[in-house]
């Protein structure tokens, strides 16, 4: 078996289609049955909500699979070491929990998908999660992954929680807030490991911090996550605060999702 | 109930557990530094093929099953220091040439086509022979000497037994057809005979050795 796989790669069966993240991420028209072209908060009053939170909830269950695939790959991919292209014998520990909890969590969200009326490849698939943990530097991986995608996952279930709460749906806040504390664990394991990893060299503690920015950014969906009143998906400061992030770190978040929200509305706006 | 005072004897009638074991600090040691290794080959190789295996069920046991290999070679690590072996990576080695050469053959499958050869060789070779060299490991070690191995081995086991039925199943349901039944039987014939060339998974005397029968009539 090679290592580092492609995302191209990925195996899948044949109810799952896959199409590109910058595609769809790039595209102004609204997508009402995703949910991503409707700006509001995901409440259970809205006439779509349903379909919103289906889409969401698919979305969730595809990024979980990758998160598994991801977590899985970082076991295989690099040799035992601390070089930039090392993993630490620890460090291999924690991503076959990962990979633990993370096929935990697909089994929570197909169960889920069928609660909610959902089939396996209703919805596409954007192997995004996975190939931002195709970095050849495992600290890169985890930075990427773990804190910014896996960070994007604690606001997406607490917002999913929060709309299981509304609507009066015990099953899906349950689930939702047993996948949150696990959420936390895995940003908590990104932190601890930038931190242990590039003690003594700043020069990849930046690259890094870096890496994580721009995945941040690019998966804010456009704005969608923020701390906007009607933001879809809310930042979870209290939760990113447990994984181990600063203040300061968060509000970096909240900007750039800020930032985001705003190039999206001019690309809209050029589009007509 | 007697008096707190009275005399009782240190052990109690019903607990017969002997001094003696069948391994040294040295031994014990050696052994379990190579299930270390093991250990470590088969949770990498679990975590790399999730993302190669297409079946949905296969995919998430895999994930489980991963983190089952690691937590072994984390109880395994942490014994090493234990067993008098301050540098843990000395000792955590494969046996012999022959058993790298099963794991490289084991881990070789790699096409999402080939989820029975990936199963076969981890489930139907690789842990029915752990198994058996744990089994005989903990059947022969001094019960009390070597107490905290022992519990590291029948943890190691409860989760070897389960997985090893999980993956049987597994492959017992993606083989549908004799040409299915053909690849699976190959493929364990030629991962088995590399594992019996290095002797099993702690190298020879894996499972120990059998007497000469001269010896036993003596």
């Amino acid at each position: 078996m090679k290592r580092n796989l492609p995302a191209a790669e990925l195996a899948r069966d044949s109810r799952f289609s896959r199409v590109d993240f910058m595609e769809r991420a790039r595209d102004p028209r609204p997508m009402p049955s995703e949910g991503r072209g409707d700006r509001a908060a995901l409440t259970p009053d809205r006439t779509n909500a349903p379909e919103r939170a289906r889409g969401l909830m698919h979305g969730i269950f595809t990024g979980e699979i990758q998160a598994l695939e991801g977590a899985g790959r970082t076991c295989w991919d690099f040799p035992l070491g601390t070089g930039s292209d090392e993993a630490p014998f620890e460090l291999k520990l924690d991503m076959a929990r990962q990979c633990w909890d993370e096929a935990r969590h697909c089994e929570i969200s197909v169960k889920l998908g069928d609660w909610m009326g959902t089939e396996i490849g209703e919805f596409a698939e954007s192997p995004f999660l996975y190939e931002a943990a195709c970095n050849p530097d495992p600290v890169l991986r985890l930075t990427g992954v773990n804190r910014a995608l896996e960070g994007l996952a604690i606001d997406v279930f607490n917002t999913m929680r929060e709309f299981g709460r509304l609507s009066g749906d015990p099953v899906l806040t349950f689930c939702e807030d047993w996948m949150l504390a696990d959420e936390v664990t895995h940003v908590k394991m990104g932190s601890d490991w930038l931190r242990r990893l590039t003690a003594d060299d700043p020069d990849r503690r930046a690259r890094a911090l870096e890496f994580q920015r721009v995945v941040d950014k690019l998966f804010s969906l456009g704005g969608v996550r923020g701390e906007d009143e009607d933001s879809p998906i809310k930042l979870a400061r209290r939760f990113r605060e447990l994984a181990g992030f600063a203040d300061e770190e968060i509000d970096e978040i909240a900007e750039l999702s800020h930032q985001a929200r705003e190039e999206l509305r001019a690309r809209r706006a050029a589009v007509g | 109930m007697a008096a707190p005072s009275k005399p009782r004897a240190a052990f109690a009638p019903w607990d017969r557990r002997e001094l003696p074991g069948a391994f040294t600090v040295e031994e014990s040691a050696a052994r379990v530094g190579h299930y270390k290794w093991i250990e470590m080959r088969l949770f990498e190789a679990l975590g790399g093929w999730v993302a190669t295996v297409p079946e949905l069920d296969v995919k998430m046991r895999l994930g489980t099953h991963c983190y089952h290999h690691a937590w072994h070679a984390e109880l395994w690590h942490k014994r090493l220091p234990e067993l008098r072996e301050m540098n843990p990576d000395r000792l955590a080695v494969p046996p012999n040439a022959e058993l790298e050469a099963f794991v490289d053959a084991m881990t070789e499958p790699e096409a999402p086509e080939l989820t029975i050869e990936k199963l076969v060789g981890v489930y139907r070779v690789l842990i029915p022979h752990k198994i058996a060299a744990y089994t005989y490991h903990l059947n022969n070690t001094s019960t009390i000497t070597d107490a905290p191995t022992i519990r590291s081995l029948r943890f190691a086991l409860q989760d070897e037994l389960d997985d090893w039925r999980d993956g049987e199943m597994l492959i017992q349901s993606l083989i549908e057809s004799a040409d299915d039944v053909d690849r699976a039987i190959a493929h364990q014939a030629k991962l088995e005979k590399l594992m019996v060339a290095a002797g099993g998974i702690a190298g020879d005397g894996s499972i120990g050795s059998q007497p000469q029968l001269d010896e036993v009539s003596a």
